[in-house]
Protein backbone atom coordinates (compact mmCIF):
# COMPACT_ATOMS: atom_id res chain seq x y z
CA UNK A 1 0.00 0.00 0.00
CA UNK A 2 3.47 2.48 1.01
CA UNK A 3 5.08 1.42 -1.90
CA UNK A 4 1.39 2.22 -3.68
CA UNK A 5 1.16 5.65 -2.64
CA UNK A 6 4.56 6.54 -2.86
CA UNK A 7 4.95 6.26 -6.58
CA UNK A 8 2.15 8.43 -6.82
CA UNK A 9 4.06 11.40 -5.33
CA UNK A 10 6.69 11.03 -8.25
CA UNK A 11 6.66 10.37 -12.25
CA UNK A 12 8.09 11.27 -15.31
CA UNK A 13 11.50 12.33 -13.64
CA UNK A 14 12.78 13.62 -17.11
CA UNK A 15 14.72 16.42 -19.16
CA UNK A 16 13.02 19.16 -21.30
CA UNK A 17 15.84 20.91 -23.66
CA UNK A 18 15.32 23.23 -26.11
CA UNK A 19 18.51 25.36 -27.58
CA UNK A 20 20.72 23.97 -24.12
CA UNK A 21 17.93 25.21 -21.78
CA UNK A 22 18.45 22.11 -19.66
CA UNK A 23 15.08 21.84 -17.43
CA UNK A 24 14.11 19.11 -15.04
CA UNK A 25 10.01 18.29 -15.22
CA UNK A 26 8.36 15.59 -13.21
CA UNK A 27 5.01 15.30 -12.11
CA UNK A 28 1.99 13.34 -9.73
CA UNK A 29 -0.81 12.23 -9.54
CA UNK A 30 -3.39 14.55 -9.43
CA UNK A 31 -4.99 13.16 -6.60
CA UNK A 32 -1.68 12.94 -4.74
CA UNK A 33 -1.20 14.24 -1.04
CA UNK A 34 -0.83 18.29 -0.97
CA UNK A 35 1.77 19.84 0.69
CA UNK A 36 4.50 17.09 -0.78
CA UNK A 37 8.05 18.88 -1.32
CA UNK A 38 10.55 17.87 -3.62
CA UNK A 39 14.76 18.03 -3.76
CA UNK A 40 17.06 17.83 -6.50
CA UNK A 41 20.24 15.94 -6.83
CA UNK A 42 22.36 15.78 -9.98
CA UNK A 43 25.48 13.99 -11.17
CA UNK A 44 27.74 13.39 -13.93
CA UNK A 45 28.08 10.22 -15.27
CA UNK A 46 31.11 8.21 -14.56
CA UNK A 47 31.48 10.10 -11.44
CA UNK A 48 30.87 9.17 -7.84
CA UNK A 49 29.10 11.77 -6.37
CA UNK A 50 25.78 13.51 -6.14
CA UNK A 51 25.32 16.55 -5.68
CA UNK A 52 22.78 19.21 -4.57
CA UNK A 53 21.13 21.51 -6.74
CA UNK A 54 21.01 24.85 -4.22
CA UNK A 55 17.69 26.24 -5.18
CA UNK A 56 15.77 23.77 -5.65
CA UNK A 57 15.85 21.79 -2.15
CA UNK A 58 12.44 21.16 -0.61
CA UNK A 59 10.40 23.50 -3.41
CA UNK A 60 6.87 23.22 -4.32
CA UNK A 61 7.16 23.53 -7.56
CA UNK A 62 7.95 20.57 -9.92
CA UNK A 63 10.14 21.63 -12.72
CA UNK A 64 13.94 22.49 -11.74
CA UNK A 65 16.56 24.48 -14.44
CA UNK A 66 19.79 22.61 -14.46
CA UNK A 67 21.22 24.08 -17.42
CA UNK A 68 24.30 25.49 -15.70
CA UNK A 69 25.26 22.46 -13.93
CA UNK A 70 24.51 20.39 -17.42
CA UNK A 71 26.38 22.49 -19.96
CA UNK A 72 29.35 21.05 -21.08
CA UNK A 73 28.71 19.34 -24.15
CA UNK A 74 30.59 16.09 -23.84
CA UNK A 75 29.23 14.86 -20.23
CA UNK A 76 26.61 12.69 -19.53
CA UNK A 77 24.16 13.41 -16.69
CA UNK A 78 21.90 11.86 -14.35
CA UNK A 79 19.79 14.09 -12.09
CA UNK A 80 17.29 12.60 -9.68
CA UNK A 81 14.28 14.03 -7.53
CA UNK A 82 13.01 13.15 -4.03
CA UNK A 83 9.73 13.56 -2.83
CA UNK A 84 8.67 14.05 0.65
CA UNK A 85 5.06 14.08 1.62
CA UNK A 86 3.74 15.63 4.51
CA UNK A 87 2.48 12.48 5.83
CA UNK A 88 6.35 11.81 5.69
CA UNK A 89 6.25 9.14 2.28
CA UNK A 90 8.94 9.66 -0.16
CA UNK A 91 10.23 8.23 -3.20
CA UNK A 92 13.10 9.00 -5.32
CA UNK A 93 13.49 8.43 -8.95
CA UNK A 94 16.25 8.97 -11.77
CA UNK A 95 16.20 10.38 -15.35
CA UNK A 96 17.62 8.70 -18.03
CA UNK A 97 21.53 9.35 -18.85
CA UNK A 98 21.33 12.55 -20.50
CA UNK A 99 23.42 14.73 -22.83
CA UNK A 100 22.57 18.03 -24.08
CA UNK A 101 23.87 17.98 -28.08
CA UNK A 102 21.34 14.51 -27.85
CA UNK A 103 18.43 15.75 -26.67
CA UNK A 104 18.03 19.39 -27.24
CA UNK A 105 15.48 20.79 -29.30
CA UNK A 106 16.34 23.51 -32.01
CA UNK A 107 13.67 26.50 -31.40
CA UNK A 108 12.78 28.60 -34.95
CA UNK A 109 15.58 30.72 -36.37
CA UNK A 110 15.03 34.24 -35.81
CA UNK A 111 14.68 35.97 -39.65
CA UNK A 112 14.00 39.49 -40.61
CA UNK A 113 12.01 39.36 -44.12
CA UNK A 114 12.79 42.30 -46.07
CA UNK A 115 10.60 42.84 -49.29
CA UNK A 116 11.82 44.85 -52.02
CA UNK A 117 10.25 45.22 -55.82
CA UNK A 118 10.97 41.99 -57.49
CA UNK A 119 13.35 40.22 -54.43
CA UNK A 120 12.83 39.20 -50.85
CA UNK A 121 15.45 39.36 -48.99
CA UNK A 122 16.06 37.12 -45.45
CA UNK A 123 18.46 38.14 -42.88
CA UNK A 124 19.04 35.47 -40.42
CA UNK A 125 19.91 36.15 -36.75
CA UNK A 126 22.50 33.82 -34.81
CA UNK A 127 21.08 32.15 -32.20
CA UNK A 128 23.01 32.58 -28.80
CA UNK A 129 22.52 29.39 -26.36
CA UNK A 130 23.47 29.34 -22.61
CA UNK A 131 26.70 27.41 -23.22
CA UNK A 132 30.21 29.01 -22.80
CA UNK A 133 33.49 28.01 -23.86
CA UNK A 134 36.45 27.50 -22.03
CA UNK A 135 37.20 31.49 -22.70
CA UNK A 136 33.81 32.32 -21.32
CA UNK A 137 32.84 33.49 -24.66
CA UNK A 138 28.92 32.46 -25.13
CA UNK A 139 28.12 30.03 -28.03
CA UNK A 140 26.17 30.34 -30.81
CA UNK A 141 24.35 27.53 -31.80
CA UNK A 142 26.30 27.83 -35.12
CA UNK A 143 29.39 27.73 -33.22
CA UNK A 144 28.25 24.44 -31.32
CA UNK A 145 26.93 22.09 -34.27
CA UNK A 146 29.47 22.21 -36.90
CA UNK A 147 27.16 21.52 -40.05
CA UNK A 148 24.31 23.52 -39.28
CA UNK A 149 22.75 24.96 -42.15
CA UNK A 150 19.35 27.01 -42.40
CA UNK A 151 16.71 25.71 -45.40
CA UNK A 152 14.44 28.41 -46.81
CA UNK A 153 11.59 27.97 -49.17
CA UNK A 154 9.24 30.86 -50.99
CA UNK A 155 6.05 29.48 -51.58
CA UNK A 156 4.86 31.06 -54.93
CA UNK A 157 1.14 30.98 -55.20
CA UNK A 158 0.55 27.61 -54.05
CA UNK A 159 1.85 25.83 -56.87
CA UNK A 160 5.68 26.08 -56.84
CA UNK A 161 8.66 26.71 -54.25
CA UNK A 162 11.59 28.74 -54.46
CA UNK A 163 15.30 27.29 -52.53
CA UNK A 164 17.72 28.66 -50.85
CA UNK A 165 20.43 27.43 -48.30
CA UNK A 166 23.39 27.77 -46.61
CA UNK A 167 25.23 28.75 -43.48
CA UNK A 168 25.58 32.51 -43.91
CA UNK A 169 23.31 34.81 -43.00
CA UNK A 170 21.70 37.06 -45.71
CA UNK A 171 19.99 35.19 -48.33
CA UNK A 172 17.76 36.47 -51.53
CA UNK A 173 14.83 35.72 -53.62
CA UNK A 174 14.78 37.29 -56.44
CA UNK A 175 13.19 37.61 -60.23
CA UNK A 176 9.75 38.16 -57.86
CA UNK A 177 6.69 39.87 -59.62
CA UNK A 178 6.18 43.17 -58.03
CA UNK A 179 3.09 44.15 -55.51
CA UNK A 180 2.48 40.50 -54.55
CA UNK A 181 2.38 38.21 -51.18
CA UNK A 182 4.66 35.58 -50.71
CA UNK A 183 5.56 32.86 -47.56
CA UNK A 184 8.77 32.04 -46.58
CA UNK A 185 9.54 29.72 -44.36
CA UNK A 186 13.26 29.14 -42.61
CA UNK A 187 14.22 26.16 -40.66
CA UNK A 188 17.77 25.27 -38.98
CA UNK A 189 18.70 21.90 -39.68
CA UNK A 190 21.46 19.86 -37.89
CA UNK A 191 22.02 16.67 -39.92
CA UNK A 192 24.42 14.59 -37.94
CA UNK A 193 21.90 14.77 -35.25
CA UNK A 194 18.81 14.44 -37.08
CA UNK A 195 17.66 17.78 -35.55
CA UNK A 196 15.30 19.90 -37.47
CA UNK A 197 13.71 23.18 -36.01
CA UNK A 198 10.33 24.09 -36.18
CA UNK A 199 9.84 26.80 -39.15
CA UNK A 200 10.17 30.84 -38.91
CA UNK A 201 7.41 31.70 -41.25
CA UNK A 202 6.94 35.38 -42.64
CA UNK A 203 4.06 36.45 -44.82
CA UNK A 204 5.68 39.43 -47.15
CA UNK A 205 4.26 41.32 -50.10
CA UNK A 206 6.68 42.84 -52.74
CA UNK A 207 6.51 46.46 -53.28
CA UNK A 208 4.56 48.13 -56.23
CA UNK A 209 6.98 48.91 -59.21
CA UNK A 210 6.62 52.67 -59.44
CA UNK A 211 9.49 52.37 -62.41
CA UNK A 212 7.33 53.66 -65.13
CA UNK A 213 4.35 55.67 -63.12
CA UNK B 1 22.67 15.28 -46.24
CA UNK B 2 26.38 14.25 -45.50
CA UNK B 3 27.13 10.35 -45.65
CA UNK B 4 31.18 10.74 -45.17
CA UNK B 5 33.04 10.22 -42.37
CA UNK B 6 37.39 11.57 -42.46
CA UNK B 7 38.76 10.14 -40.19
CA UNK B 8 42.12 12.16 -41.04
CA UNK B 9 43.70 10.67 -43.85
CA UNK B 10 40.87 7.37 -43.17
CA UNK B 11 37.55 8.16 -45.93
CA UNK B 12 34.51 6.19 -45.28
CA UNK B 13 31.47 7.09 -47.85
CA UNK B 14 28.12 5.55 -47.73
CA UNK B 15 26.97 5.51 -44.10
CA UNK B 16 24.57 7.51 -42.69
CA UNK B 17 24.87 8.77 -39.31
CA UNK B 18 21.58 9.66 -38.84
CA UNK B 19 20.71 6.69 -39.23
CA UNK B 20 22.98 4.95 -36.51
CA UNK B 21 21.86 6.86 -34.01
CA UNK B 22 17.72 5.85 -34.92
CA UNK B 23 18.95 2.65 -34.87
CA UNK B 24 20.80 2.95 -31.76
CA UNK B 25 17.86 5.57 -29.98
CA UNK B 26 15.73 2.34 -30.00
CA UNK B 27 17.84 0.14 -27.63
CA UNK B 28 19.18 3.28 -25.66
CA UNK B 29 16.88 3.84 -23.16
CA UNK B 30 16.35 -0.12 -22.28
CA UNK B 31 20.20 -0.96 -21.98
CA UNK B 32 21.06 2.25 -20.49
CA UNK B 33 18.37 1.50 -17.41
CA UNK B 34 20.62 -1.65 -16.85
CA UNK B 35 23.81 0.07 -16.08
CA UNK B 36 23.34 0.48 -12.23
CA UNK B 37 27.15 1.60 -12.18
CA UNK B 38 26.54 5.09 -12.74
CA UNK B 39 29.64 6.51 -11.38
CA UNK B 40 32.19 4.37 -14.09
CA UNK B 41 32.39 5.63 -17.54
CA UNK B 42 34.56 3.37 -19.82
CA UNK B 43 34.28 6.32 -23.30
CA UNK B 44 36.30 8.74 -20.46
CA UNK B 45 37.42 12.16 -21.58
CA UNK B 46 41.28 10.59 -21.28
CA UNK B 47 40.31 8.25 -24.19
CA UNK B 48 38.36 10.61 -26.54
CA UNK B 49 38.99 14.09 -26.13
CA UNK B 50 41.94 15.81 -28.29
CA UNK B 51 41.94 12.80 -30.46
CA UNK B 52 44.05 13.92 -33.74
CA UNK B 53 42.59 13.27 -37.39
CA UNK B 54 45.47 11.16 -37.71
CA UNK B 55 45.41 9.10 -34.76
CA UNK B 56 41.08 9.27 -35.04
CA UNK B 57 41.10 6.70 -37.70
CA UNK B 58 43.45 3.98 -35.87
CA UNK B 59 41.02 4.87 -32.68
CA UNK B 60 38.27 4.20 -34.39
CA UNK B 61 38.87 1.07 -36.35
CA UNK B 62 39.82 -0.14 -32.56
CA UNK B 63 36.98 0.21 -30.93
CA UNK B 64 34.50 -0.85 -34.02
CA UNK B 65 36.39 -3.70 -33.90
CA UNK B 66 36.07 -4.35 -30.22
CA UNK B 67 32.33 -3.43 -29.98
CA UNK B 68 31.90 -6.16 -32.80
CA UNK B 69 34.48 -8.56 -31.79
CA UNK B 70 32.95 -8.70 -28.26
CA UNK B 71 30.06 -6.46 -26.75
CA UNK B 72 27.93 -7.04 -29.81
CA UNK B 73 28.59 -10.37 -30.58
CA UNK B 74 28.26 -11.09 -26.74
CA UNK B 75 25.47 -9.06 -25.72
CA UNK B 76 23.24 -10.34 -29.17
CA UNK B 77 20.79 -13.10 -26.81
CA UNK B 78 20.13 -10.13 -24.50
CA UNK B 79 19.45 -7.58 -27.44
CA UNK B 80 17.50 -10.81 -28.67
CA UNK B 81 15.44 -11.05 -25.75
CA UNK B 82 14.64 -7.57 -26.03
CA UNK B 83 13.18 -8.12 -29.35
CA UNK B 84 15.57 -5.37 -30.89
CA UNK B 85 17.68 -7.41 -33.16
CA UNK B 86 16.81 -5.87 -36.45
CA UNK B 87 18.31 -2.34 -35.16
CA UNK B 88 21.32 -4.20 -33.60
CA UNK B 89 21.56 -5.66 -36.87
CA UNK B 90 22.05 -1.95 -38.56
CA UNK B 91 24.08 -1.03 -36.10
CA UNK B 92 26.41 -3.92 -36.13
CA UNK B 93 26.29 -4.14 -40.16
CA UNK B 94 27.26 -0.81 -40.68
CA UNK B 95 30.51 -0.37 -38.26
CA UNK B 96 31.55 -3.55 -40.25
CA UNK B 97 31.24 -1.94 -43.47
CA UNK B 98 33.02 1.43 -42.01
CA UNK B 99 35.76 -1.13 -40.48
CA UNK B 100 36.04 -2.83 -43.61
CA UNK B 101 37.03 0.95 -45.65
CA UNK B 102 39.17 2.03 -42.68
CA UNK B 103 43.15 1.62 -43.66
CA UNK B 104 44.81 2.83 -40.73
CA UNK B 105 48.06 0.46 -40.91
CA UNK B 106 49.80 1.96 -44.34
CA UNK B 107 49.17 5.84 -43.19
CA UNK B 108 50.62 7.29 -40.71
CA UNK B 109 53.75 6.48 -38.10
CA UNK B 110 54.49 4.75 -35.42
CA UNK B 111 54.22 7.40 -32.34
CA UNK B 112 50.64 7.92 -34.12
CA UNK B 113 49.25 4.47 -33.57
CA UNK B 114 50.95 3.91 -30.45
CA UNK B 115 49.05 6.84 -28.73
CA UNK B 116 45.84 5.82 -30.27
CA UNK B 117 46.47 1.97 -29.43
CA UNK B 118 47.23 3.77 -25.54
CA UNK B 119 43.97 5.42 -25.50
CA UNK B 120 41.76 2.11 -26.79
CA UNK B 121 44.45 0.45 -23.53
CA UNK B 122 42.82 2.72 -21.76
CA UNK B 123 39.22 1.93 -22.31
CA UNK B 124 40.09 -1.99 -22.67
CA UNK B 125 41.22 -2.00 -19.25
CA UNK B 126 38.16 0.00 -17.68
CA UNK B 127 35.91 -2.74 -19.29
CA UNK B 128 37.75 -5.74 -17.94
CA UNK B 129 37.75 -3.90 -14.44
CA UNK B 130 34.30 -4.92 -14.21
CA UNK B 131 32.59 -8.20 -14.16
CA UNK B 132 31.80 -9.08 -17.53
CA UNK B 133 27.92 -8.76 -18.04
CA UNK B 134 28.12 -5.47 -16.21
CA UNK B 135 30.72 -4.51 -18.94
CA UNK B 136 29.01 -5.37 -21.88
CA UNK B 137 25.69 -4.04 -21.05
CA UNK B 138 28.20 -0.86 -19.89
CA UNK B 139 29.91 -0.79 -23.07
CA UNK B 140 26.60 -1.37 -24.95
CA UNK B 141 24.92 2.02 -23.29
CA UNK B 142 28.25 4.12 -23.99
CA UNK B 143 27.54 3.85 -27.70
CA UNK B 144 26.12 7.74 -27.84
CA UNK B 145 29.17 8.45 -26.23
CA UNK B 146 30.73 6.55 -29.25
CA UNK B 147 28.69 8.02 -31.94
CA UNK B 148 28.46 11.64 -30.45
CA UNK B 149 32.49 11.57 -30.56
CA UNK B 150 32.36 9.78 -34.16
CA UNK B 151 30.05 12.88 -35.52
CA UNK B 152 32.89 15.26 -35.26
CA UNK B 153 34.53 13.56 -38.52
CA UNK B 154 31.33 13.79 -39.67
CA UNK B 155 31.17 15.50 -43.43
CA UNK C 1 6.83 -35.75 -39.00
CA UNK C 2 5.16 -32.69 -41.60
CA UNK C 3 7.89 -30.34 -42.46
CA UNK C 4 9.36 -32.83 -45.39
CA UNK C 5 5.90 -32.90 -46.81
CA UNK C 6 5.65 -28.91 -47.76
CA UNK C 7 7.92 -28.36 -50.53
CA UNK C 8 10.29 -25.34 -49.88
CA UNK C 9 9.33 -22.17 -52.16
CA UNK C 10 12.34 -22.29 -55.22
CA UNK C 11 14.09 -19.69 -57.63
CA UNK C 12 14.69 -16.86 -55.11
CA UNK C 13 16.03 -13.78 -56.17
CA UNK C 14 16.00 -10.02 -55.64
CA UNK C 15 14.94 -7.36 -57.98
CA UNK C 16 16.29 -4.18 -56.45
CA UNK C 17 15.53 -0.79 -58.65
CA UNK C 18 16.20 2.78 -57.09
CA UNK C 19 16.78 1.26 -53.80
CA UNK C 20 13.54 -0.46 -53.46
CA UNK C 21 14.60 -4.16 -52.69
CA UNK C 22 12.14 -6.83 -53.67
CA UNK C 23 12.72 -10.64 -53.09
CA UNK C 24 10.74 -12.90 -54.90
CA UNK C 25 10.11 -16.86 -55.61
CA UNK C 26 8.29 -19.13 -57.04
CA UNK C 27 5.01 -20.04 -55.02
CA UNK C 28 4.02 -23.44 -53.24
CA UNK C 29 1.08 -24.56 -55.29
CA UNK C 30 -1.45 -26.74 -52.91
CA UNK C 31 -5.07 -27.45 -54.55
CA UNK C 32 -7.29 -25.74 -52.33
CA UNK C 33 -4.84 -24.91 -49.83
CA UNK C 34 -3.67 -21.67 -48.66
CA UNK C 35 0.19 -21.05 -48.58
CA UNK C 36 1.98 -17.82 -46.49
CA UNK C 37 5.68 -17.42 -46.15
CA UNK C 38 7.85 -16.86 -43.83
CA UNK C 39 10.87 -14.60 -44.60
CA UNK C 40 14.32 -13.96 -42.66
CA UNK C 41 17.50 -12.12 -42.89
CA UNK C 42 21.36 -11.91 -41.91
CA UNK C 43 23.16 -9.19 -42.45
CA UNK C 44 27.20 -9.59 -42.88
CA UNK C 45 27.50 -9.09 -39.44
CA UNK C 46 25.16 -11.69 -38.62
CA UNK C 47 26.89 -14.44 -40.81
CA UNK C 48 29.96 -13.83 -39.77
CA UNK C 49 29.72 -13.48 -36.18
CA UNK C 50 26.30 -15.21 -34.69
CA UNK C 51 25.83 -17.04 -37.69
CA UNK C 52 23.11 -19.33 -36.32
CA UNK C 53 20.81 -15.89 -35.49
CA UNK C 54 17.83 -15.37 -38.47
CA UNK C 55 16.13 -12.13 -38.23
CA UNK C 56 12.42 -11.89 -39.25
CA UNK C 57 11.55 -9.64 -41.91
CA UNK C 58 9.72 -6.40 -41.15
CA UNK C 59 7.24 -6.94 -43.02
CA UNK C 60 6.70 -10.78 -44.10
CA UNK C 61 7.33 -12.80 -40.91
CA UNK C 62 4.08 -14.25 -42.45
CA UNK C 63 3.20 -13.26 -45.80
CA UNK C 64 0.64 -14.50 -48.83
CA UNK C 65 3.48 -13.90 -50.99
CA UNK C 66 5.01 -15.23 -53.39
CA UNK C 67 7.11 -11.67 -52.84
CA UNK C 68 8.36 -9.54 -50.11
CA UNK C 69 9.54 -5.94 -49.94
CA UNK C 70 12.77 -6.60 -48.11
CA UNK C 71 14.12 -2.72 -48.35
CA UNK C 72 13.78 -1.89 -44.41
CA UNK C 73 15.55 -4.59 -43.45
CA UNK C 74 18.68 -4.15 -45.86
CA UNK C 75 20.08 -1.02 -43.61
CA UNK C 76 23.71 -1.29 -44.83
CA UNK C 77 25.97 -1.68 -47.64
CA UNK C 78 26.64 -5.10 -47.13
CA UNK C 79 25.92 -8.43 -48.22
CA UNK C 80 22.71 -9.51 -46.91
CA UNK C 81 21.39 -13.25 -47.12
CA UNK C 82 18.02 -14.24 -47.37
CA UNK C 83 15.73 -17.15 -46.85
CA UNK C 84 12.09 -18.15 -47.35
CA UNK C 85 9.85 -20.93 -45.93
CA UNK C 86 6.25 -21.92 -46.91
CA UNK C 87 3.85 -22.28 -44.38
CA UNK C 88 0.35 -24.24 -44.05
CA UNK C 89 -1.50 -24.40 -40.97
CA UNK C 90 1.31 -25.93 -38.75
CA UNK C 91 3.44 -27.23 -41.49
CA UNK C 92 6.26 -25.46 -42.47
CA UNK C 93 8.56 -26.42 -44.61
CA UNK C 94 12.51 -26.51 -44.99
CA UNK C 95 13.99 -22.95 -45.77
CA UNK C 96 15.23 -21.68 -49.27
CA UNK C 97 18.45 -19.52 -49.29
CA UNK C 98 19.35 -17.20 -51.77
CA UNK C 99 21.86 -18.25 -53.63
CA UNK C 100 24.21 -15.20 -53.80
CA UNK C 101 23.95 -12.56 -51.05
CA UNK C 102 22.90 -9.49 -51.53
CA UNK C 103 23.92 -5.82 -51.84
CA UNK C 104 22.31 -2.38 -52.16
CA UNK C 105 25.12 -1.23 -54.19
CA UNK C 106 23.93 -3.69 -56.92
CA UNK C 107 20.23 -1.91 -57.42
CA UNK C 108 19.38 -0.64 -60.40
CA UNK C 109 19.13 3.11 -61.05
CA UNK C 110 16.90 4.44 -63.42
CA UNK C 111 17.03 8.12 -64.84
CA UNK C 112 14.48 10.37 -62.73
CA UNK C 113 11.21 11.60 -64.40
CA UNK C 114 11.26 14.41 -64.74
CA UNK C 115 8.74 17.68 -65.72
CA UNK C 116 9.38 21.47 -66.43
CA UNK C 117 7.51 23.87 -66.91
CA UNK C 118 7.46 27.57 -66.69
CA UNK C 119 5.53 30.92 -64.66
CA UNK C 120 6.31 33.90 -66.18
CA UNK C 121 10.00 34.62 -66.17
CA UNK C 122 10.59 31.02 -63.60
CA UNK C 123 11.85 28.00 -64.85
CA UNK C 124 10.23 25.38 -62.68
CA UNK C 125 10.86 21.87 -62.49
CA UNK C 126 9.39 18.63 -60.48
CA UNK C 127 11.47 16.04 -59.64
CA UNK C 128 10.27 12.12 -59.19
CA UNK C 129 9.93 11.47 -55.64
CA UNK C 130 11.70 8.26 -55.36
CA UNK C 131 12.46 8.84 -51.76
CA UNK C 132 14.34 9.93 -48.88
CA UNK C 133 18.17 8.49 -49.84
CA UNK C 134 17.95 10.06 -53.48
CA UNK C 135 19.48 13.92 -53.89
CA UNK C 136 18.84 14.90 -58.02
CA UNK C 137 21.64 16.61 -59.69
CA UNK C 138 19.97 19.29 -62.16
CA UNK C 139 21.86 20.65 -65.39
CA UNK C 140 20.59 23.50 -67.27
CA UNK C 141 21.92 25.72 -70.15
CA UNK C 142 20.47 27.94 -72.97
CA UNK C 143 20.20 26.95 -76.23
CA UNK C 144 22.61 29.37 -78.18
CA UNK C 145 26.57 28.91 -79.55
CA UNK C 146 28.83 28.33 -76.55
CA UNK C 147 26.49 28.70 -73.64
CA UNK C 148 27.66 27.41 -70.13
CA UNK C 149 26.52 24.49 -68.52
CA UNK C 150 24.68 25.30 -64.70
CA UNK C 151 23.71 22.57 -62.11
CA UNK C 152 22.37 22.69 -58.89
CA UNK C 153 21.77 19.86 -56.50
CA UNK C 154 17.86 19.53 -55.84
CA UNK C 155 17.84 18.15 -52.49
CA UNK C 156 14.39 15.86 -53.10
CA UNK C 157 11.33 15.14 -55.41
CA UNK C 158 7.88 15.11 -55.91
CA UNK C 159 7.44 19.04 -55.30
CA UNK C 160 7.69 21.84 -58.24
CA UNK C 161 11.08 24.10 -57.25
CA UNK C 162 11.95 27.07 -59.04
CA UNK C 163 15.21 26.42 -60.72
CA UNK C 164 16.04 29.53 -62.50
CA UNK C 165 14.92 32.93 -63.96
CA UNK C 166 14.88 33.44 -67.49
CA UNK C 167 15.62 36.03 -69.82
CA UNK C 168 12.63 36.73 -71.99
CA UNK C 169 12.89 35.20 -75.96
CA UNK C 170 15.63 32.46 -75.13
CA UNK C 171 15.26 28.75 -75.07
CA UNK C 172 15.82 26.72 -71.62
CA UNK C 173 16.93 23.21 -71.44
CA UNK C 174 16.93 20.78 -68.87
CA UNK C 175 17.98 16.97 -67.87
CA UNK C 176 18.46 15.66 -64.54
CA UNK C 177 20.01 12.50 -62.52
CA UNK C 178 19.59 10.50 -59.16
CA UNK C 179 22.44 10.07 -56.46
CA UNK C 180 21.99 8.68 -53.85
CA UNK C 181 25.03 8.85 -51.45
CA UNK C 182 24.73 5.73 -49.27
CA UNK C 183 25.86 3.77 -51.69
CA UNK C 184 27.70 6.45 -53.59
CA UNK C 185 26.47 6.02 -57.29
CA UNK C 186 24.10 7.83 -59.40
CA UNK C 187 22.03 7.34 -62.55
CA UNK C 188 22.21 8.05 -66.56
CA UNK C 189 20.64 11.52 -67.11
CA UNK C 190 17.49 11.73 -68.21
CA UNK C 191 16.14 13.12 -71.68
CA UNK C 192 16.37 16.53 -72.10
CA UNK C 193 13.72 19.27 -71.91
CA UNK C 194 13.48 22.37 -73.42
CA UNK C 195 10.75 25.41 -72.47
CA UNK C 196 11.16 29.04 -74.03
CA UNK C 197 10.15 32.34 -73.03
CA UNK C 198 8.56 35.28 -74.87
CA UNK C 199 8.14 39.05 -74.21
CA UNK C 200 10.36 41.93 -73.86
CA UNK C 201 13.49 42.34 -71.51
CA UNK C 202 13.09 43.11 -67.80
CA UNK C 203 13.58 46.31 -66.61
CA UNK C 204 17.15 47.28 -64.85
Amino acid sequence: HIAEDSSKLLQHVKFQSSNFENILMWDSEPDSIPGTVYSVDYKTYGEPQWLAKAGCQRITRKSCNLTMETGNLTEFYYARVTAVSSGGLSATKMTERFNSLQHTTIKPPDVTCVPKVRSIQMIVHPTLTPVYDGDGHQLTLEEIFQNLFYRLELHINHTYQMHLGGNQREYEFSGLTPDTEFLGSIVILVPTWSKESAPYVCRVKTLPDRTWT
Amino acid sequence: QGHEFRFGPCQVEGVALPRLWEAFQTMKDTVQAQDNITSVRLLRREVLQNVSGAESCHLTHDLLKFYLNTVFKNYHSKIAELKMLPSLSSLANNFLFIVSKLQPSNHESLSVSDSAHRRFLLFKRAFKQLEIEAALTKAFGEVDILLTWMGKFYR
Amino acid sequence: DGVAALPAPQNLSVHSINMKHLLIWSPVVLPEEKVYYSVEYQGEYESLYTSDIWIPSKWCSRTEGPECDVTDDITATVPYSLRVRAILGSQTSAWSILEQPFNRNSTILTPPGMEISKDGFHLVIELEDLGPQFQFLVAYWRREPDTKEHAKVVRRGGIPVHLETMEPGALYCVKAQALVKAIGRNSAFSQTKCVEVQGEALPL
